[in-house]
């Protein structure tokens, strides 16, 4: 398709992707304890593990999100953040199939349940974030094009 | 690009380095202070700050036996509204996590804000009691006492059991 080439819509596609994860990142920064005891509640880790997930996982989000948008190294930003997507799509699934009821700890209060709509939601971003991924150059960086 | 092409990439390989580096840095250096917390073991049961909830404890099953022997606390189940039929602490109440979340339990005005509270789930690795308390310590209360062990210690203690249906002599 010829707009997944388009310079302009890739810049967009960078910025719509880029900046939800800088949003998600922020309101889990903003509240780390909140974030530890989400990731806690997912009863897949214990409390050490969910401690340092909280105290990293936000701020690579953060980076990887500002890197995309201001476009240094906006392939291996949208690897991370492709990576991170599928880790959620994965781990949401999993969750539902043990049943187990959790809020996603996606977007600290703004959070919502982890369920079928989380997963489609995240599929979109997957998407997206694909699309950027396997595009063949990428325009409009700060520091050299990492092609 | 391919994605064998993408993985090939040094380029790719040292943004990612990068990325991850600069993550634990900050993500290091911007929660010092609760990572000494954290190594202090305040945060060994539950991810909770004692400036953010204050009269959150957790307790263990001899504070809950005397609490519950001298009726000083109101104990509060927090199980699912079958889980609780099948058998309870006597004298319990039954608040599911679901029915305070869409705010619809009234505990507030049946007790007083006050009132000592005593909440319990399964046990093990159950997390609702802590979600729970987390819940009505924004409705004002504010004497949230957790019983870690939950039912299943409390069961296994042989201590007195409530039920609220019978069981299925067929099954």
């Amino acid at each position: 398709m010829k707009v997944l080439k388009n310079r302009l819509f890739l810049l967009l596609l960078r910025l719509v992707v880029g900046g939800v994860f800088i949003w998600a990142a922020v309101t889990k920064i903003a509240d780390p304890l909140s974030f530890a005891q989400d990731v806690r509640n997912y009863r897949l880790v214990g409390q050490s593990l969910s401690f340092v997930t909280a105290i990293i996982l936000p701020w690579v989000e953060l980076v990887a999100g500002i890197f995309l948008v201001i476009g240094i190294f906006p392939r291996s930003s949208a690897l991370v953040i492709s990576g991170l997507l599928v880790f959620f799509i994965i781990l949401v699934a999993v969750t539902m199939l043990r049943g187990i009821d959790v809020e996603c700890g996606c977007f600290g209060t703004f959070s919502r349940k982890a369920d079928l709509g989380l997963i489609l939601e995240d599929l979109l971003w997957l998407v997206m974030s694909l699309v950027l991924l396997f595009s063949p150059e990428n325009d409009f960086c700060l520091l050299k094009k990492n092609s | 690009m391919n994605l064998k092409q993408i993985l090939r990439d040094g380029e790719t390989w040292k943004g990612i380095f990068i990325i991850l580096l600069l993550s634990i840095f900050l993500g290091t250096v911007g929660n010092l202070s609760l990572i000494k917390r954290f190594l202090r073991g305040e945060f060994g049961q539950a991810f909770i700050s004692r400036e953010e909830y204050p009269g959150l404890v957790f307790i263990t099953l001899p504070e809950v036996e005397e609490l519950w022997h001298n009726r000083t606390a109101v104990v509060v189940d927090s199980r699912s509204v079958s889980e609780f039929k099948r058998g309870h602490i006597p004298g319990a109440i039954s608040i599911p996590l679901e029915e305070v979340r869409n705010e619809a339990s009234g505990l507030a005005d049946r007790i007083p804000l006050a009132c000592p509270l005593v909440i319990y789930c399964e046990g093990g690795d159950c997390l609702t009691s802590l979600n729970l308390a987390r819940l009505l310590h924004r409705q004002g209360f504010r004497d949230l006492r957790i019983f870690s062990g939950g039912w299943e210690e409390w069961l296994a203690a042989g201590l007195p059991v409530e039920k609220e249906e019978k069981e299925d002599e067929g099954s």
